[in-house]
């Protein structure tokens, strides 16, 4: 019995042969399937109602204690705040925190930091973040619990959230007259977006390390105190101590989620302090709507995907999934004024104070992290979701496709060359030998020099040589990424693969596309899941040796449409089209140029300060496949005019 | 002298007891269903730790308090607490454990006497505890020294399954080692009767198994039901204390030491309408009735004694009885030992 892995073993029987004739039927089949499937997850009868899994949390057990008086603190150091920020344009007035900080008995302290930009021949960005700890009077300092608010200057482009700042004091300052924290509550005050908390963290976690400056752009520098390992955080962002409504962010890092036990947590929390609250909450004008129940978690799960696909964090919650720590953003909207509500400004923003006390109490209780829930999972609605379990079939059967083609085309190799031979020389040809002689040298050259490609375009923009040119990050980035595309684009032209050499590399594209696609799936569905439904039906459908030239035509305009950096761009002209809709098509395709060479830029800086993998992703492995893709869609053969006609596999 | 004096006490009480049997069947019967127990004894164990579980402690406190107002003394209580509730940095009232929202009693009072607390608490060391196997070096006041005449009441709380009670969320006992472990002890004759008294999750597994005589048992839930708590305190955060043994309290909050209450009604104190699972008894293997056996037979520690308001005469007998009884002794009955040889020559020759 000869192995199984012999590849002088004939493959190729009855049933393979019927199959391979009906190949792309079943793979069209697999993607329907995979499509439908997911289609369904909207339906309630696909996903599941949401539920706490931790015993430890036990949330809504307590009263809030939290009174109106810490409202009135809050809104006293608003007024304060208000008017320290009146001196401060552009910077965090730092004094004032770390006075009130002190005031309050907090063990308070400032951390600084500093980014090396590496673009535009290298500025020095400094910056500051305050922190106060409050030890858990009566156990040791093992375990903490992070509070953070961002905030913005008044000069800041984003949305005022300046409230987050007394919010937090006016909650700090109630905690540290209670006596029962069993975890040391840090309370954060970050500047400068992410930049600012992820500098915290990695000053956190890493801090002791000596840094290796050389290499590194943020140099986050080291913390004097800390408070144990960090066990969950909660950020905090209001617009106004006034509320409307509360959104919960949760999507982080790469795509990273909070446990899902959390996320039900914070639900359950503001429920019962009847604070409006929810995933992706819009304003009450909006929610009002005629969608039906399907159409709407459709949308929830859409948008969902959407957030989490970039890999980029909606929030600052989403930098600490990366230290493995369980993170959520509330996001509280300012109260349009409305007639029929009457707000009380002295009591205001009493629920959220009594929801965030609950929440940190329920924290409190943890025994370890997060662990009981799901960390993956896509939210279809406030209280449903949808497990790993169910949505990975999704994805599993799109890639299947790529997988079953990939074994039928190999299995069905030496049947079409014998159809080759037998009618070019009547002699038997040795059908065992002829997968032997295929040219896998050239073809793994192909490939090597294919990926090589694309990891130049993931380290050349780091390059000094290249930093140190008079060009801003944005040009610079696109340029290079144009200019490697452009050679992927002209290799098939110049290089042109031996027989059979076209088959190979056909097969190991399926399955180097079948693994990469089912790994980013697993790190990230909804990139992975995006990318699947977008290419798998350009993938099945090209094919070496089709004679139908407009067929043929058709495929190579459909992959050129499918380079990455023409994905890109198409993405970002939507976009822009959605946002401006005032402006000319020529004004519009010019706007969304400048704004997809500065997303380029940005996931390229993201990739190097915060770890985020996309460039990583979309150069190191999407633009090589790309290039295959492109190879197999020209099928420049030697020869060509003689041998095409006869290579015939179905 | 005082030997003589006690001597004379217990024939005292032999003859009251001697002159009831003599006269109807019914008093008759009535005298078999007297206790025959010398001591008391309480093993009282909370098997689950972790702050939500508070209410576990608060159960198995209210019973510790329940026996000990009865009677039973500390050095007569063994007394096992899987976690430290009373300090946990959790805890808004730190040093005091209750039982109730009104937070009207502290459990964990001034004189608690934990005898295996945290770690110690493990499956190993209550099999131990139960059959006597202490380790050497063990310490007197974690050893059960019951003996033939000694009622023992047994308390378990915790989280428990279907056949299994779990210790400390790393290891279980299950129903056929509790069986053992109590076979054992009517083996190595450590106990008289034995009240098995549990409150967990599909408690009445945990009796199932048992074979022993003179065991009467009582689960808070039959097989497949949970036993639920009563109620929550808002200021504390917890669940307080467990439906079963808060019915069960609320019982023996009324019992005195002298009390006519019965086991028999001790066992209908929390009917499903209240507890909503439903208590399950085992009293095959007891062969008294339940109705006619005070409760304090097993959460007190009264003797079986009579109270006299008669003149009694106590003093001693005369001398010269006391001295022919001496000599009257019979003469011991002669005997030879004869050893047989351990190995038979006539084999070897």
């Amino acid at each position: 019995m000869g192995l199984l892995s012999d590849p002088s073993l004939s493959t190729h029987n009855k049933l393979v042969d019927n199959l391979a004739k009906h190949v792309r039927k079943v793979c069209y089949a697999f993607y329907t399937a995979g499509v439908v499937w997911f289609l369904c997850l909207a339906l309630p009868e696909f996903n599941h109602g949401t539920y706490l899994s931790e015993n430890a949390l036990s949330p809504g057990l307590v009263y809030p204690e939290i009174r109106i008086d810490a409202n009135r603190l809050a809104v006293q150091l608003l007024e304060e705040l208000q008017r320290e920020r009146k001196d401060h344009q552009s910077t965090t007035p730092h004094a004032w925190i770390l006075a009130k900080f002190n005031e309050f008995g907090l063990e308070t302290h400032t951390h600084n930091y500093s980014l090396r930009y590496p673009f535009g021949g290298g500025k020095e960005f400094h910056g500051k973040n305050i922190y106060g700890i409050l030890r858990a009077p009566r156990i040791g300092s093992t375990e903490g619990i992070v509070f953070s608010a961002p905030y913005r200057a008044p000069s800041s482009v984003h949305v005022e959230i300046s409230p987050s700042v007394p919010l937090l004091l006016a909650f700090a300052d109630f905690a540290r007259r209670k006596n029962y924290w069993a975890k040391d509550l840090i309370f954060l005050v970050t500047e400068q977006e992410q930049l600012g908390m992820q500098a915290w963290l990695e000053a956190y976690h890493d801090g002791d390390k000596t840094p290796d400056s050389s290499n590194s752009y943020l140099l986050s520098g080291n913390l004097p105190a800390r408070a144990g390992s960090l066990q969950a955080a909660l950020n905090i962002e209001v617009q106004d101590l006034e509320i409307d409504y509360v959104d919960v962010k949760i999507e982080g890092l790469n795509g990273k989620l909070p446990n899902l036990d959390m996320f039900n947590l914070v639900q359950r929390i503001m429920a019962r302090e009847g604070v409006t609250s929810g995933y992706k909450q819009t304003p009450r004008k909006k929610r009002r709507s005629s969608l039906s129940n399907f159409e709407q978690n459709l949308r929830q799960m859409l948008a969902m995907l959407a957030t989490q696909s970039s890999g980029v964090p909606n929030g600052n919650h989403g930098l600490f999934h990366r230290y493995r720590i369980d993170a959520l953003t509330i996001s509280a909207a300012k109260r349009v004024t409305n007639s029929n509500v009457k707000s009380n400004p002295t009591s205001s923003a009493v629920p959220l104070l009594k929801a965030i006390e609950g929440i940190a109490r329920s924290l409190n209780n943890l025994l370890e992290r997060f662990h009981q829930s799901f960390f993956f999972y896509v939210i279809v609605h406030n209280d449903r979701y949808i497990s790993i379990g169910d949505y990975m079939p999704a994805l599993v059967a799109l890639v299947a496709c790529s997988f079953i083609k990939a074994y039928l085309t190999w299995s069905t190799l030496d049947a079409s060359a014998i159809v080759l031979s037998q009618e070019t020389i009547a002699l038997k040809p040795d059908t065992k030998s002829l997968k032997l002689s295929l040219p896998y040298g050239s073809v793994l050259i192909y490939l090597a020099v294919v990926l090589l490609i694309g990891y130049l375009a993931n380290v050349l923009p780091l390059q000094h040589y290249i930093l140190e040119l008079p060009l801003n990050a944005a040009p610079l980035t696109a340029t290079i990424l144009i200019a490697l595309s452009l050679i992927g684009f002209v290799l098939p032209f110049v290089v042109i693969l031996p027989d059979g050499g076209l088959e190979l590399l056909h097969i190991s594209l399926l399955l180097i596309y079948g693994c990469t696609l089912i790994v980013i799936g697993l790190l990230n569905f909804s990139l992975g899941f995006f990318v699947g439904v977008l290419t798998v039906p350009m993938v099945v459908a090209l094919n070496t040796s089709t004679r139908n030239s407009t067929l043929r035509s058709l495929a190579r305009v459909w992959t050129l449409l499918l380079n990455p950096l023409v994905v890109i761009y198409i993405i970002v002209l939507v976009m822009s089209f959605h946002q401006f809709p005032e402006l000319t098509m020529q004004q519009l395709l010019l706007r969304a140029a400048t704004a997809a060479m500065d997303a380029a830029a940005f996931a390229l800086v993201d990739s190097v300060i915060y770890g985020n993998w996309l460039y990583f992703a979309i150069c190191t492995i999407f633009l090589p496949i790309w290039i295959i893709c492109w190879t197999l869609a020209l099928a420049r053969r030697r020869g060509n005019e003689i041998h095409q006609p006869k290579l015939k596999t179905n | 002298m005082f030997n003589k004096g006690i001597l004379l006490l217990l024939a005292l009480i032999y003859s009251c007891a001697a002159h009831d049997t003599s006269m109807l069947p019914e008093a008759y019967v009535d005298a078999a269903q007297r206790s025959t127990h010398t001591n008391n004894w309480a093993v009282l164990v909370d098997a689950s730790r972790f702050w939500f579980n508070y209410r576990h402690v608060a159960n198995v406190l209210s019973i510790y308090r329940s026996v000990k107002r009865l009677g039973i003394p500390d050095s007569q209580i063994i007394l096992m607490i899987a976690d430290d509730m009373a300090c946990n940095a959790r805890n808004p009232r730190p040093g005091q454990v209750y039982n109730n929202a009104n937070q009207h009693i502290n459990v964990y009072g001034d004189d608690v006497e934990v005898d295996y607390r945290g770690y110690e608490v493990t499956v190993e060391n209550f099999v131990r505890l139960l059959t006597g196997r202490t380790q050497n070096g063990t310490a007197r006041s974690k050893k059960l020294l019951s003996d033939a005449g000694s009622n023992v009441l047994i308390y378990l709380t915790g989280h428990g399954g279907d056949g299994f009670l779990k210790f400390q969320d790393s290891e279980e006992i299950t129903s056929q080692e509790l069986a053992d472990g109590i076979q054992q002890m009517w083996e190595k004759k450590r106990y008289n009767e034995l009240f098995f008294m549990v409150d967990t999750c599909q408690a009445a597994s945990l009796y199932e198994k048992f074979t022993s005589p003179n065991v009467l048992a009582v689960a808070s839930s039959l097989v497949g039901e949970d036993s639920l708590s009563h109620h929550v305190d808002a200021s504390i955060g917890v669940y307080m204390i467990d439906r079963y043994t808060y019915y069960a309290l609320e019982f023996l909050e009324k019992v005195q030491p002298f009390s006519k209450r019965t086991i028999g009604e001790f066992l209908q104190v929390c009917p499903k309408r209240v507890c909503i699972s439903t208590v399950g008894v085992r009293k095959d293997l007891y062969r008294r009735d339940p109705h006619k056996v005070p409760i304090t037979d097993f959460f007190g520690a009264i003797r079986p004694t009579h109270v006299s308001t008669d003149r009694i005469n106590v003093t001693l007998a005369n001398e010269e009885d006391f001295v022919n009884a001496v000599a009257n002794v019979r003469p011991k009955k002669q005997f030879k030992i004869v050893m047989e040889p351990q190995f038979t020559a006539a084999f070897l020759k």
